[in-house]
């Protein structure tokens, strides 16, 4: 008896609970707005921060949701512009860049200073990087200042080589095949001792650690050679590409030409810290009571797991644009409970991926809340071009062919097309660029660029390519069959996961429907994988993903270059890298595009790897938070942000809403770009890396 | 009795000592490490981090620094939070669980302690049925059904009530509610069937008999013994009710010991995990032994050797 009205209940348990379900969600659906959607009186952004923060230390943590939070309350050189991401000035009103792209000069503004009071120098921008990049400290973000000079010598604990006659063993001296190419060695911004010795030539760098070293010297015999009998000398943090010329004057050194080395001045990694609360408190000075700042906000209070709340800071150098008086964050790690959150109108918005992907459907109804927009991100599969038959260009094209691009992004929801390496959709100029250099390579080879583009899914044409390779494929039955392919040669190798495995079986049977070949699949986990993946131990394909550092098509073409690249595919080109070293030294950021788009031409015409889709951006926010906007990362530069009273002003449609000129916002980043652009004007060969970024 | 107590203290101490190193072996085999992230470290970094937190020691050596840690009662800093020690993580957010947990507890016992007597006194009755079916659906619907119920009709269908986080009172109702339904469930069905034995036995006939009323007998006698079975059940339920509960905290956003937990397993937060772990392994210890000595006091025919 007990046994039966147990089901029993259980079963009118779930249909009352599907009755709750189904009603509330067919309940807010007439309404316009999901949820509760009323301004709040107090001008404060209530907003979601993701899991704790790890630290309120800038050099520390490496999570999208500390970013969110520290670009609130620390200031850096550069700022992202609000919709494009393209670097506005901060601290920095202006800079310059050498013809070679290899020397930055920043000139900073004279009103910037802390929290408290003090004034931010070209010296404290110098300590943050000294102190961020000094091995002991461990962070994890340190590879994003490894362009400039020495700083990866650095934070690797290496050491100079110095000979008996007092001069340093320089790294031309050995043969640098496949490497970057050396920088200009003329100084380019004003003259001073430390300027002249960053801009001599580069010098060799070995491991400080004397078992690692002899362990090195034993592999390369010539490296042996020509450091025997010498004295190494620790590279230290004075030794790095960044100097105070004077308190308002900062020069940054790279080790190679880097025009989007800019692009990366505005992640939290470079912004500024205050040396003398650090020194004071230690590890703890990121306390609420302890805790000096530099952004547009400051730390108010700090309840772990629980709410972060930060006020606007009166003494900020850009205080009189800052609108919003506050921020709360909330840290939050349930999905559901921040929709609910967001529902119930206790937060004005989530951020990117917190929608489930069941609710994805019903959300998109509420377009003037859904952000749905590309993100700068790729998903690809690559191709061990080192074992046959993937060592063949036209097995690998015929592969990439074969799969509906189209009806996988259906099938995924929150995901675009794309065949490219770049992503479509996130660097709008270098795609026009692009559409044109393809057109003209294309033409070299007699076919267009609507052909090209074919390449969404083009089974037909990649039938004919198998042939070609020497694997005809044959009618059989009502599909297709390729018996002569080497099939126990290709498998796809793909980090265990529920998605990974549901688009490699998506591809596996895109193939076998297509081309008559069936693939095996075989995951791994993600630590097993990677080393895998990077050994070329895999059998013809791998599952990979790329999520763009700095928006600038570089972040994803670099994975092609140099001989030991992180394509994880085999492939290395020297014209490729010819290409790109070539582009990296143009300042005219159209010609750099041009060149760019060529090597990209050059490597996806080879297809050493496959691309499929980019994942679209899947967030909500209330109507009435403005300049917030589904940028390719989903940063926020928070003093953009503001709320809006009035509902006639609201957001409306949020496909919109990046061409949408919201005049608030723009005025304010024109006012900002005002100083670099007059610095732009006044040098003529000064192409300014910024202009492009003032929409 | 005292023997017996301290008995059971110096158990605690080796015991704990057991519970973390096998915490530290399942951590240790969980791939992973707390700095390990989707993008690959350079190995420079990797090294310089193993270092620092003597991970390129023989792992033996390892052991035994950690086991002199904790025997120290210090577990270091967080590693994830390394602006923060373990024991003030652990003491901060423990407040939070414990006002939900007991909250809820005070809820069960006294919503569970009446209906159980009452469904005892009035056994096969209208008001029995009805009461344990009910306590059969506190038990057999999850936490983690239940909760998000509540908030879809009081928080998002009436919005009387907020669906999550920590706050005023009103953050409190959802919760304690969701976690008081299935220890009331509990309390309910252990104290009728506690009730129904001890109504039946000779000393409360003997009671009876003496010409003792109804009352007395029920409140003095029958009570004491009837609810013994409610008390060896509140031992334990506390112990974790107040040291969070996973489900809960995670639906709610409540920043307890619960959610702490589960977020230092997943960041493979060492210290964290095992301070979290010895601290529940002794209060649990601590609270069953509190059960048993006070088993003497409700019940005379219990003796402690």
């Amino acid at each position: 008896m007990a046994f039966a009205g147990f089901s029993q209940f259980r079963a009118i348990l779930a249909l009352i609970a599907f009755a709750l379900l189904s009603v509330s969600c067919t309940s807010s659906a007439a309404g316009r707005y999901y949820g509760k959607t009323e301004p709040p009186a107090d001008n404060v952004l209530r907003y979601v921060s993701g899991s704790e923060p790890e630290s309120l230390d800038p050099a520390i943590p490496t999570g999208q949701p500390e970013a969110r939070l520290l670009m609130a309350i620390h200031d850096g050189l550069v700022e992202y512009h609000p919709k494009t991401m393209k670097p506005i000035p901060a601290i920095a009103e202006s800079w310059e860049i050498s013809p070679d792209v290899s020397e930055y000069i920043f000139h900073l503004r004279k009103n910037a200073v802390f929290s408290n009071g003090d004034p931010i120098t070209a010296n404290d921008f110098v300590y943050s990087f000294q102190r961020a990049l000094a091995p002991e400290f461990l962070a994890k973000n340190a590879y994003l200042a490894y362009y400039i000079r020495y700083a990866e010598a650095f934070n690797s604990k290496k050491a100079f080589v110095r000979r008996a006659d007092g001069n340093f063993v320089l790294r031309r001296e050995l043969d640098a095949g496949g490497q970057t190419p050396e920088v200009s060695s003329e100084v380019f911004g004003p003259q001073t001792e430390t300027g002249t010795a960053l801009s001599s030539p580069e010098r060799l760098t070995v491991p400080g650690d004397e078992k690692a070293r002899t362990v090195l010297f034993e592999k390369d015999e010539k490296l042996g050679a020509i450091t025997a009998g010498a004295e190494f000398v620790p590279v230290t943090g004075a030794d790095m590409g960044v100097e105070a010329i004077d308190d308002y004057t900062l020069r940054i050194k790279l080790r190679q030409s880097a025009p989007f080395f800019i692009d990366l001045l505005s992640h939290q990694f470079f912004k500024v810290v205050h040396r003398g609360a650090i020194e004071k408190h230690g590890a703890q000075w990121v306390r609420p009571e302890h805790i000096v700042t530099s952004g547009a906000f400051k730390v108010k209070e700090h309840y772990p797991y629980d709410r972060i709340v930060l006020e606007k800071d009166p003494g900020y150098w850009d205080a009189d644009a800052v609108r919003l008086s506050g921020i709360e964050f909330y840290p939050l790690e349930e999905a559901t409970t921040m929709m609910n959150l967001y529902k119930a109108g206790s937060l004005y918005a989530v951020y990117n991926a917190v929608p489930p992907a069941a609710w994805i459907d019903t959300l998109k109804e509420y377009k003037d809340e859904y952000m749905d927009h590309p993100a700068v991100t790729l998903q690809y599969y690559t191709f061990n071009v080192t074992r046959a038959p993937m060592d063949n260009a036209k097995v690998r094209q015929a592969f990439a062919l074969a799969i509906d691009r189209e009806a996988i992004a259906t099938y995924r929801k929150t995901t675009k097309p794309t065949i490219d390496f770049t992503p479509i959709g996130i660097f709008p100029e270098y795609e026009e660029v692009r559409d044109r250099i393809y057109t003209r390579e294309l033409a070299k080879q007699g076919r267009t660029l609507e052909q090209w583009k074919a390449r969404m899914f083009d089974p037909e044409r990649a039938r004919e390519l198998l042939a070609e390779a020497g694997y005809p494929v044959v009618q059989s039955g009502s599909g297709w069959a390729s018996p002569s392919f080497p099939i126990a040669e290709v498998e796809v190798l793909y980090n265990t996961s529920e998605s990974n495995k549901a688009i490699a079986e998506f591809i596996q049977a895109q193939w076998r429907q297509n081309l008559g070949i069936t693939v095996a699949l075989k995951n791994m986990e993600w630590k097993t994988f990677l080393n895998v993946r990077k050994e070329l131990d895999y059998r013809g394909v791998g599952r990979a993903g790329w999520v763009g550092d700095y928006m600038d098509p570089f972040t994803f073409l670099k994975l092609f270059y140099t001989k030991d690249n992180d394509s994880s595919t085999g492939w290395y080109d020297p014209n490729y890298d010819r290409l790109v070293n070539e582009a990296n030294r143009e300042l005219d950021p159209i010609k750099r595009f041009e060149i760019l788009a060529e090597a990209e031409f050059f490597v996806m015409d080879q297809q050493p790897v496959m691309p499929f889709m980019t994942d679209s951006t899947n967030w909500m926010k209330k109507p009435f938070v403005k300049g917030m906007y589904p940028n390719p990362q989903t940063l926020h530069p928070w003093k953009f942000v503001y709320i809006e009273q009035d509902s006639a002003k609201w957001d409306q449609n949020a496909a919109n809403i990046m061409v949408e000129r919201d005049e608030t916002v723009l005025s304010h980043v024109e006012r900002l770009m005002q100083t670099q652009n007059t610095r732009s004007a006044m040098g003529s060969q000064q192409a300014s890396v910024a202009e492009t970024s003032a929409q | 009795m005292l023997a017996f107590t301290l008995r059971r203290l110096l158990i605690i101490v080796p015991m704990a000592l057991l519970v973390v190193s096998v915490t530290w072996g399942l951590i240790r085999m969980a791939p992973g490490s707390f700095y390990s992230e989707e993008r690959t470290l350079p190995p420079a970094v990797e090294a310089n981090i193993r270092e620092k937190y003597g991970l390129d020691k023989p792992i033996y050596q390892q052991y035994f620094m950690m086991l002199a840690n904790v025997v120290r009662g210090d577990f270091g800093t967080s590693l994830r939070y390394q602006d923060q020690t373990v024991n003030e993580i652990i003491f901060r957010h423990l407040p939070y669980s414990a006002t939900i947990g007991l909250l809820a507890y005070l809820l069960a016992l006294v919503i569970g302690l009446a209906a159980g007597v009452m469904a005892a006194l009035r056994q096969n009755s209208a008001f029995d049925y009805g009461s344990m079916a009910g306590a059969m659906l506190g038990l057999s619907v999850p936490n983690f059904v239940l909760g998000p119920l509540l908030v879809i009709v009081f928080s998002l269908w009436l919005f009387w009530l907020p669906p999550a986080r920590w706050g005023g009172i009103s953050n409190l109702v959802l919760p304690v509610l969701t976690l008081a339904a299935i220890y009331t469930a509990y309390i309910a069905r252990l104290t009728r069937a506690g009730m129904l034995e001890i109504m039946r036995s000779d000393y409360i006939r003997t009671a009876r008999a003496k010409g003792l009323d109804e009352k007395t007998v029920l409140l003095k006698h029958a009570m004491r013994g009837g609810i013994v079975p409610v008390l060896s059940f509140t031992g334990p339920a506390l112990a974790s009710l107040l040291a969070g509960t996973v489900v809960v905290e995670k639906v709610f956003a409540i920043p307890g010991l619960g959610n702490i937990f589960i977020q230092s397993v997943l960041n493979r937060d060492e210290p964290l995990t095992l301070g979290i772990v010895a601290f529940l392994s002794i209060l649990i210890m601590v609270f069953n032994l509190l059960v048993d000595i006070s088993y003497g006091f409700l019940d005379p025919r219990i003796r402690y050797d």
